[in-house]
């Protein structure tokens, strides 16, 4: 799947009150949704054109990934249409559905009224002083995602136990914890039990890496 | 009476020491991390659902009964405390239980959280009980067209109808279903978007696919806000959870009333209980205005929290029911628990009360056993579960991500799953970002098979005519209320765009 692709061009959602005359890529980083949606729609195509079918079924194994292509094809120029025509700014209001659920639907089988609006904001009144270039804020992402690959490369070579506690330093660092030493002890706690209680409790296969063949 | 029966067989089987302690594991494991902030029900299914694989399937399906229900337990603390609900299912009931949190009765409006969730789950479980056999015998007369239609009624109700916006819902759909076309396909035993790699042979695991999207994305989507949004506060809580006989006089009708609500909803898929939760509030807001309720929407009234909380656990109730039964999951943690049953190589449906009905009857009574542990272990120790949300957040997040990482390759032992965890992770992260729901792409990794092999057997069978998939009157129907329920909900869209311009 192509999905690490989009990343460095994500920085576009600029904030709009500080640029009063916001340029074409405001509120169009969305893009990225109708970028991947079209290249998981091609890979579909190139696969299914490609696939060396076996058996002579009709409908055969073809004819579910060209619905699927077609649905994907048909929704990302849907959502490219929709963002050309009506940018969004990055969404920071909460409310009731918060993207997962129809929010008209909920405040009319709710009967929600502006108190019940008016409570989803008090969480996030205090809005902050400063303001960023994007949205998102890549650092912290960028280190988590750091952590992650380092992760998955340094498992089989060290073992759970150290890769599984770098990982755990890692994101709490990235994630503002003030007390990097201490977050050493913590991180090698918890992958030290989660290896005890999963690995002989209930008999997981961890890696033990290098410190397996010393001991 | 042949369910009691079968039931009490149930009983005998889950009753054993070690089955109650893992139905005790379960529930603890599930409510605590159904407190914990932004975590709810559904992350507590994915997160330890990797874990119960090690064990025997008796033992794991009765440690996931604890799971499941004590994540709903788990839901409305930290909505109650910080205002910020676990789960979307929570979030009606954060209205009035952060009110009356705020007046100094946190106490009491986590107690009636307890009782809500007990009454609810209760009656919902009896309700499947008593009527799991009757669809059972329903769904021995659905033929490939009739569960086709099933899935496309499951797909656009969570796609299109109850969703913030109907595109994205359905680009959500066509990458669940993208997602579970990869692998050998069944019928041909042609290899499919496999890149040649043999480790895909058997498709993305579904395990992969929930954890990447519910946890790992989670994690980023914290990552990317946590320097920048303001931190919620905390409401502290002292003494027992308890409810005076005034008050459970008061909540008890609301109770029921949630119940009423809850209960069949858990047999349509339209993504959980979000609905059922949101009209009770929206009745007990009617109700309290008709009686000139004081309390509620100022200090925070206890009907107003009571009935969404039993309708929500209702709701979780009933849909076991028709994941037993039908094989349909009518919500995201009901696909999450469908993937467990397929991990075990068996497919709920009618055959499943066949061919493993001790099993189901075991699973069945856990979930009353896993209740009545759940109101024992919440009521008194609810200000003990209330300090999980002290744990500071980088703690507790990157113990979560150490935790999927740990899941995911204890199901497989596969580098490349990993891989495709932080990948399908980064992908979630992008759906949250933009407001693209989650919950259509569970569906659909889950149905999205189904629906395929359903609709090719129906057109081998009819040679290619498309006329099969309306020639009976379950489907016509199937299709009609598919239909009238766009249609309302477009009407719905197109009134709140025109009164919010006006």
């Amino acid at each position: 799947m192509s999905i690490t692709q989009h990343q460095p061009e994500a920085g576009s959602a600029k904030d709009t009150q500080r640029n009063p005359q916001p340029g074409f890529r405001t509120g169009r980083s969305e893009f990225i949704v109708v970028a991947v949606l079209y290249a998981l729609a091609i890979f579909l195509t190139i696969g299914t054109a490609t696939m060396k079918v076996q058996g002579k079924s009709a409908p055969g194994p073809q004819f579910f990934p060209i619905l699927v292509c077609i649905i994907l094809y048909l929704v990302a120029t849907l959502l490219a249409i929709q963002i050309l025509r009506s940018p969004k700014a990055p969404d920071n209001s909460v409310h009731p559905g918060h993207g997962q659920f129809s929010a008209d639907m909920l405040h009319d089988l709710g009967q929600l009224g502006k108190e019940e609006d008016q409570k989803f904001e008090d969480g996030v009144s205090q809005t902050p002083a400063k303001t960023w270039k994007t949205y998102t804020d890549w650092r912290t992402v960028g280190i988590m995602l750091a952590g992650l690959v380092a992760f998955v490369l340094l498992l089989n070579p060290v073992g759970w136990i150290i890769s599984a506690a770098m990982l755990f330093w890692v994101v709490a660092y990235a994630l503002g914890s003030h007390r990097p030493i201490f977050d050493v002890g913590v991180g090698l706690l918890f992958s030290s039990i989660t290896q005890l209680a999963f690995g002989a409790g209930l008999g997981l296969s961890l890696p033990s890496g290098f410190i397996g063949g010393i001991l | 009476m042949e369910q009691l029966e079968l039931l009490m067989g149930g009983f005998a089987s889950a009753l054993t020491p070690i089955n109650l302690l893992w139905v005790l594991i379960g529930a603890v494991l599930g409510t605590a991390v159904g407190v914990l902030p932004g975590l709810g029900s559904a992350m507590a299914v994915a997160l330890l659902l990797p874990v119960t694989f090690s064990l025997e399937p008796t033992a794991a399906f009765i440690m996931f009964a604890g799971i499941y229900f004590g994540g709903l337990f788990g839901d409305s603390t930290s909505g109650i405390l910080l205002n910020t609900p676990g789960n979307s299912s929570a979030m009606a009931s954060t209205f009035e239980g952060h009110r009356m949190a705020k007046s100094g009765q946190a106490a009491k409006a986590l107690a009636t959280c307890a009782i809500g969730a007990f009454i609810g789950g209760l009656i919902a479980t009896t309700l499947v009980v008593f009527f799991a056999p009757v669809l059972v015998k329903m769904a021995t007369v659905f033929g490939p067209a009739e569960y086709f239609a099933l899935a496309v009624f499951a797909f656009l109700a969570i796609s299109a109808v109850v969703s913030e916006s109907v595109i994205r819902g359905i680009a959500a759909l066509g990458i669940g279903l993208a997602l579970a076309l990869a692998g050998i396909d069944g019928p041909s035993g042609t290899a499919r978007f496999t890149l040649g790699m043999p480790q895909l042979f058997d498709g993305i695991s579904v395990i992969v696919i929930t954890v990447g999207l519910l946890a790992l994305g989670e994690v980023f989507q914290i990552a990317s806000r946590i320097h920048r949004d303001p931190a919620a506060t905390q409401i502290k809580t002292k003494g027992r959870a308890r409810l005076n006989l005034t008050d459970f006089k008061k909540a008890l009708p609301a109770w029921l009333r949630g119940t009423a609500f809850g209960a069949p909803f858990g047999l349509i898929p339209a993504g959980g209980a979000e609905v059922p939760t949101f009209l009770a509030y929206g009745t007990e807001k009617q109700l309290a205005k008709r009686r000139n309720d004081p309390e509620f929407g100022t200090t925070g009234s206890i009907r107003g929290l009571a009935a969404p909380e039993a309708a929500a656990n209702a709701t979780a109730g009933t849909a076991m029911g028709a994941l037993l039964a039908l094989g349909l999951p009518t919500s995201a943690t009901a696909a999450i628990m469908l993937a467990a049953f397929q991990q075990y190589g068996m497919q709920p449906g009618p055959l499943l009360f066949e061919r493993s009905g001790d099993l189901v009857w075991a699973l069945l009574a856990s979930l009353f056993i896993g209740l009545v542990i759940l109101v024992m272990i919440n009521m008194p120790f609810a200000s003990v579960w209330a300090k999980l949300l002290s744990i500071p957040k980088h703690y507790l997040y990157a113990g979560i991500t150490v935790f999927s990482m740990l899941g995911v390759y204890a199901v497989s032992s596969a580098i490349l799953d990993l891989w495709l965890l932080i990948a399908i992770g980064l992908l979630g992260f992008l759906m949250r970002r933009y407001n693209i729901p989650l919950a259509p792409v569970l569906i659909a990794v889950i149905l999205g098979p189904m629906a395929e092999t359903e609709l090719r057997r129906a057109l081998a069978v009819s040679e290619g005519d498309l006329g099969i998939l309306v020639g009976s009157p379950i489907t016509v129907t199937l299709y009609a209320v598919l239909a009238a329920a766009l249609a309302i909900s477009a009407i719905q869209h197109l009134r709140h765009r025109a009164s919010s311009k006006a």
